[in-house]
């Protein structure tokens, strides 16, 4: 009885899990992808506590977590919001950090036949990048093209950095209010001293945080965060009618100063806090301020958005999105690869020749868009090991791939990036190959046909000149037959071919074989 | 503060005893229909019950606890009883002289005729003997009290007799006493044959008349009516664990148990009975009262109603529709172009009937949220919302259960939707849920669009009648979001998150009630003109009267429609010389809450569910609506002005407490606000009519107000 209407504009809902509290945002998505905010609930809950002090999640946690649920189940239903497409329920640090996380997710869908996905830190970031960028872009007054974007959440801190509009730099660390407040009381810190150990609890995170991010000056500081945007309805009188507003950095840090001392219950009473956020507000502003010294910026500037908002923007334009957001994940990949000084040119004419043998080979590998992604990006990284030595380069790419964070990635993809690198040279899997190993199967073998297309890219590509552009792709005989155009001499291809074309073959069951298209002479490459 | 010098301060108490005492002067006012002056007798009855029940049991409570405390008027409680009983012993001794001298004499003009014991003649012994020995005596318990300690557990508010026999022995003096309480299932009015007028008795007359048959063969040395009213204060106790609904049920057990708060007589008693009464139930001699009539002048609501008769009472009262809802409109039509605020009972209440059914039966409904308080038994609106949720509907009401005195009929209904698949919340743990709101979530083509009811009074097809309220119906998105949000919080789905419009007790409400005052109050220290009018049931709270107070200091022209207890004192100079105060009793009860704030001449305009009480501001929950549509604030501000401008039905609250006609009674050509509210609807509705008489519509057939 509650299918979608008739002029598609459809109900949905996200759930966000997060330290201190679930959230549940029920909208409607029309036709032309807007999205219309119909409801916001929250309900304060313990999952935080545990996972921050213990490392486990109660039993009776995990039963207030049932019971919240199954009322925003209750609420969801009355917009006709039941199946699982309409649903997307997400978890972040206190969860991620649960040593039983399997087992209460599980009694969670048993419970509420919602299924939480657990996120990490990568994926928060993108999520909260979308929902941000989707405000910078309706604020045309604001023109932020260099900014760090940061979120001190309960558990965690997201930081994206945007250089000339683009995310260069994501990074996730462990630096939340909610942990604070938590380390403090397991310590059972006297009431004197927290605020000494809060600030130099948050001046060694920032510290850390202002030493990784690769960057001299920022322009911006961008606050996403309950906390922030709780500062900003105290600070910015136009608050409710805007979509963003711009905190002076000295009465931002004034206001953090003020709240610091005060006890839990004069700011629930004096602001009309809920207790969950009166006991974060006073570390999360103040680590704000911090950050705005160590970045130097004046100003504090706060969106009206939040990881709900980007959960939703996805499943309102979840095509749109990926054509955007491809493109941040690349830049941010071009930024690492720079960082090691990969050769930009060769690295780009691999990863677009791996991109034409992907899709020519769609029929044979079956592997949808996200691979090509995954491919074009070990693609473009898979030199970065000459940073450290040319010997063993791919080894040493593998590493800093499986050490590095980029935006947009979760560790999972990382670590297919970085298998599809190692295996970019002549090098086969072996059984104590630990990583390639751990992999399930369906994994592995994608690791294979890609790691197989970007031998062949990079055999094209041999001697680094960008020579071999245009492309033919034929069948013949078991053969792969790549004919191309506008080169003469194509020696050291195949001799490269020769060398790295093997795993194609048994993968493919094809041999891959390169012809120079002239009319004249015909040669058949016989591997 | 030192709150004993505090004389700013009218007393809660006494306040309300001064209402009660205008409800009275309704009974004794000649211009009234004669029943309808029955009518208000009973009221100020019905009112001094439920008045002994809870506030002069709670004093009682205190004082046990050993909290002889000041009242912001600067009384201890002890003191306060003390003057509660002195006030009460005069207002009951105006009843009985309004009943005895006045109003008996009239109904017996009018073949109204009440018989007693010693009077009746014998075809009426006869008649009532046979109605005795059938239908009384096989329903009555007469109970032997042996001693004081065994005195049994009667119910309050019930009237009973006292039999005093003589002893045991004829050694002895002790005197033996029996108790017969009278069965709530009898009829209070036993009728008697008579040709064209209504002659009855008192069922405990009867009962009286015929003890002997009780007692056979023993002497009856005395046989007095009395009544007893017990401390019904008690609240469930929620700190506790456990199921809310078996809460009520033991609070509804524990009424019948409590202390004894009130204790009332024929005052033919002997000095000997009074005596026994008074020591076994320990009631004090301050709250004993003789009286020289018939006891629990409430049941006279009932011969007050009695059919035929119609020269002694109103002119049925016909609640108009309104020009902007047609009798066959959708509802969602209607409110999808425009809001719609009505004033009830002027105008229907018949629209919100409409829109809940037509919100059951319409496919593209997908959820109704409501909050019961007080509903009647019969309700169209729980039917409706037992029909959606069999439908396939979300259906979720909020019942509260702490409603007082209407917990039992409470219970019954919720369990019956309950049955029919709806979500059945049983109020908040610790709050009462005073708010009236009903919301119903439509699919349409555009999207999920959302419609609101926000209400002044309760969904009771009945009071809607008699109480004069204020409906905003609206479909407008601000409203939806603030509303579910809202419903989200009381359900417990949420916590409280920011309105975008609205405020609720007891997070915000009284805070911004305060920031609307003093904002007047700096705009006029700023020389802009300040005012405020505000229409309550009742201003207790300190905070606020305080701010009022300042405000006024400040130049703020304040004008208040306090129709019960006002504990603010008005015109007091360098205090509160520009705050009048008035109050309206008359024949519908007033009941809605307007606030106006002139806000620099941009005027903010709220209806509101709350009095500004503590118990409303901090206790429950209740909600403050700003009202934005242009005519809807027109309706408002003409009620308020019109309210205020009332010379017939208006007393005017002196500073000392006191309360006096703003024009003499009886006044040629003084307004009767009432009056013109049912004028204008008429007119309106009548203008409409013409307008378009030719589109041939039916008229639902509007349910006649007694």
């Amino acid at each position: 009885m509650t299918e979608t209407t008739s002029t598609g504009s459809r109900p949905v809902a996200v759930i966000d899990i997060g330290a201190s509290a679930i959230r549940l945002r029920i909208a409607e998505i029309s036709a032309d992808g807007a999205v219309r905010n119909l409801e916001s609930l929250h309900q304060a809950v313990r999952l935080g506590k545990d996972a921050f002090s213990t490392g486990h999640i109660q039993a009776a946690t995990v039963e207030e977590c049932i019971k919240v649920l199954a009322g925003f189940r209750r609420v969801m239903v009355e917009y006709g919001i039941t199946r699982d497409d309409q649903i997307r329920a997400v978890a972040t640090s206190a969860l991620r950090e649960a040593d039983n996380r399997a087992a209460v997710l599980d009694r969670l869908y048993m419970s509420t036949q919602i299924n939480v996905e657990v996120i990490e830190g990568a994926e928060e970031n993108r999520l909260t990048y979308i929902a941000v960028q989707d405000v910078l872009e309706h604020e045309p007054r604001l023109k932020v093209k260099e900014a760090v974007i940061i979120d001190v959440g309960g558990g965690s801190t997201e930081l994206l950095l945007l250089q000339e509009g683009r995310i260069t730099y994501a990074q996730s660390y462990r630096l939340g209010a909610l942990r604070m407040r938590e380390t403090l009381e397991t310590y059972r810190a006297p009431a004197d001293r927290v605020r000494s150990i809060l600030d130099q609890h948050i001046r060694h995170a920032v510290d850390q945080i202002r030493r990784t991010t690769p960057v001299g000056q920022v322009r911006h500081l961008i606050g996403v965060s309950g906390d922030a945007q709780f500062a900003a309805a105290l600070l910015a009188p136009d608050w409710p009618q805007v979509r963003v507003s711009r905190l002076d950095g000295a009465a931002f840090t004034a206001l953090a100063e003020k709240l610091v001392p005060l006890p839990v219950d004069d700011l629930v009473r004096a602001y009309r806090l809920p207790y969950q956020g009166a006991e974060t507000i006073g570390p999360g502003l103040l680590a704000y301020a911090h950050l705005a010294r160590a970045f130097q910026v004046n100003e504090l500037i706060v969106p009206k958005c939040s990881l709900r908002d980007g959960l939703l923007k996805e499943m309102a334009a979840p095509g749109a999105w990926t054509q955007q957001y491809t493109e941040q994940v690349v830049h941010a990949v071009m930024s690492l690869g720079r960082k090691y000084q990969v050769d930009e040119k060769h690295a780009q004419h691999v990863a677009e020749l791996s991109v034409r043998l992907f899709r020519e080979l769609q029929p044979e590998h079956q592997l949808d868009r996200r691979f090509e992604l995954l491919l074009r990006i070990a693609a473009l990284l898979h030199e970065v090991g000459n940073f450290i030595s040319d010997r063993s380069h791919h080894k040493h790419s593998m590493y800093i791939i499986l050490n590095s964070e980029l935006f947009g990635l979760a560790k999972r993809d990382l670590t297919l990036i970085a298998l599809i690198a190692r295996y970019h040279r002549r090098a086969m899997p072996r059984p104590y190959h630990e990583e390639f190993q751990l992999l399930d199967r369906d994994s592995r073998i994608a690791v294979l046909k890609l790691a197989s297309i970007l031998r062949v890219a990079d055999a094209l590509e041999r001697n680094h000149m960008q020579l071999v552009r245009e492309l033919k792709f034929s069948r013949e005989k078991g053969q792969f037959l790549i004919t191309v155009k506008g080169v003469g001499d194509l020696t050291l291809e195949r001799l490269a071919l020769r060398e790295k074309g093997d795993l194609f073959e048994e993968v493919y069951g094809l041999k891959p074989a390169l012809r120079a298209a002239r009319p004249t002479r015909e040669v058949t490459g016989d591997g | 503060m030192d709150k004993r010098s505090s004389p700013q301060f009218l007393n809660r108490e006494l306040s309300w005893l001064e209402f009660n005492a205008r409800v009275l002067e309704e009974a004794t006012d000649p211009a009234v229909p004669l029943l309808e002056r029955l009518k208000f007798l009973a009221i100020t009855s019905s009112n001094l019950d439920e008045f002994f029940m809870v506030r002069v049991g709670g004093l009682l409570q205190l004082l046990e606890q050993g909290k002889n405390i000041f009242d912001p008027a600067g009384l201890t409680t002890r003191q306060q009883l003390l003057q509660i009983s002195r006030r009460t012993h005069k207002l009951v001794a105006d009843q009985y002289g309004c009943l005895l001298q006045e109003l008996d004499v009239l109904m017996k003009g009018a073949g109204i005729e009440r018989v007693s014991a010693s009077q009746f003649d014998p075809s009426q012994h006869g008649h009532l003997e046979s109605i005795f020995t059938h239908e009384i005596y096989p329903v009555i318990t007469p109970m032997a009290v042996k001693s004081a300690s065994e005195f049994p557990r009667l119910p309050g508010l019930g009237v009973n007799l006292i039999v005093r026999l003589t002893p045991d022995k004829p050694t002895s003096r002790r005197h033996r006493y029996a108790l017969i309480p009278v069965p709530r299932r009898l009829n209070r009015f036993v009728s008697l044959p008579a040709k064209g007028r209504h002659t009855y008795a008192l069922v405990e007359e009867v009962i009286l008349a015929f003890v002997h048959r009780i007692f056979p063969g023993e002497p009856v040395l005395e046989c007095v009516p009395f009544r007893l009213t017990r401390n019904a204060d008690m609240v469930a106790r929620e700190d506790q664990a456990g199921d809310l609904l078996a809460q009520m049920r033991e609070v509804l057990d524990a009424r019948k148990r409590s202390a004894c708060v009130r204790l009332e007589f024929s005052d033919r008693i002997t000095k000997t009975t009074r005596l026994f009464l008074q020591q076994t139930l320990r009631v004090p001699d301050d709250f004993v009262y003789p009286v020289p009539g018939p006891l629990d002048l409430a049941a006279f609501a009932s011969l007050a109603s009695l059919p035929g008769f119609e020269e002694h009472k109103y002119v049925p009262w016909m609640p108009q529709p309104i020009p902007q809802i047609r009798p066959a409109d959708s509802m969602f039509d209607v409110l999808a172009r425009h809001d719609v605020l009505l004033h009830h009972p002027y105008e229907s209440f018949e629209p919100i009937e409409r829109f809940i059914e037509q919100a059951a039966d319409d496919p593209d409904v997908l959820a109704i949220k409501q909050i019961l308080y007080r509903t009647s038994a019969n309700s169209r609106i729980v039917a409706a919302l037992a029909r959606a949720a069999s439908k396939g509907k979300q259906v979720t009401v909020i019942v509260e259960l702490k409603a007082r005195f209407d917990e039992a009929r409470n219970i019954d209904w919720a369990q019956a939707l309950e049955q029919a698949g709806v979500n059945v919340i049983y109020g908040l743990a610790r709050l009462k849920v005073h708010a009236k709101i009903c919301i119903v979530v439509r699919r349409e083509a555009d999207g999920v669009r959302r419609y609101v009811h926000f209400g002044t009074g309760n969904y009771n097809e009945i009071t809607a009648g008699l109480y004069s309220d204020i409906s905003l119906m609206t479909s407008q998105e601000d409203y939806g979001a603030d509303a579910t949000t809202f419903f989200n919080t009381i359900t417990g789905y949420s916590q409280p998150v920011r309105y975008r419009k609205i405020e609720a007790a007891p997070q915000g409400l009284r805070a911004r009630v305060l920031e609307l005052i003093e904002s007047e109050m700096l705009r006029s220290q700023q020389g802009q003109k300040g005012h405020i009018m505000a229409k309550l049931n009742s201003l207790v709270d300190a905070e606020v009267i305080r701010a009022l107070y300042q405000a006024s200091q400040a130049g703020v022209q304040i004008q208040l429609n306090v129709r019960g207890i006002c504990c603010l004192r008005p015109g007091v100079p360098k205090l509160s010389e520009n705050i009048t105060v008035t109050s309206i009793v008359d024949r519908f009860l007033e009941h809605a809450r307007i606030l106006y704030f002139r806000h620099g001449g941009d005027a903010l305009i709220f209806i509101s569910s709350a009095d500004w009480m503590p118990r409303n501001l901090d206790r429950r929950v209740e909600l403050l609506v700003p009202v934005e549509d242009a005519t809807s604030r027109e309706k408002l501000t003409a009620i308020l002005k019109t309210s205020f401008s009332d010379t017939a039905a208006a007393r005017l609250l002196q500073p000392d407490g006191h309360y006096s006609r703003a024009a003499p009674h009886g006044t040629t050509g003084a307004l009767r606000s009432q009056q013109v509210f049912c004028d204008r609807a008429r007119e309106a509705a009548r203008e409409a009519q013409k307008a378009h008489y030719q589109s041939f519509e039916p008229q639902l057939p509007a349910r006649p107000i007694q």
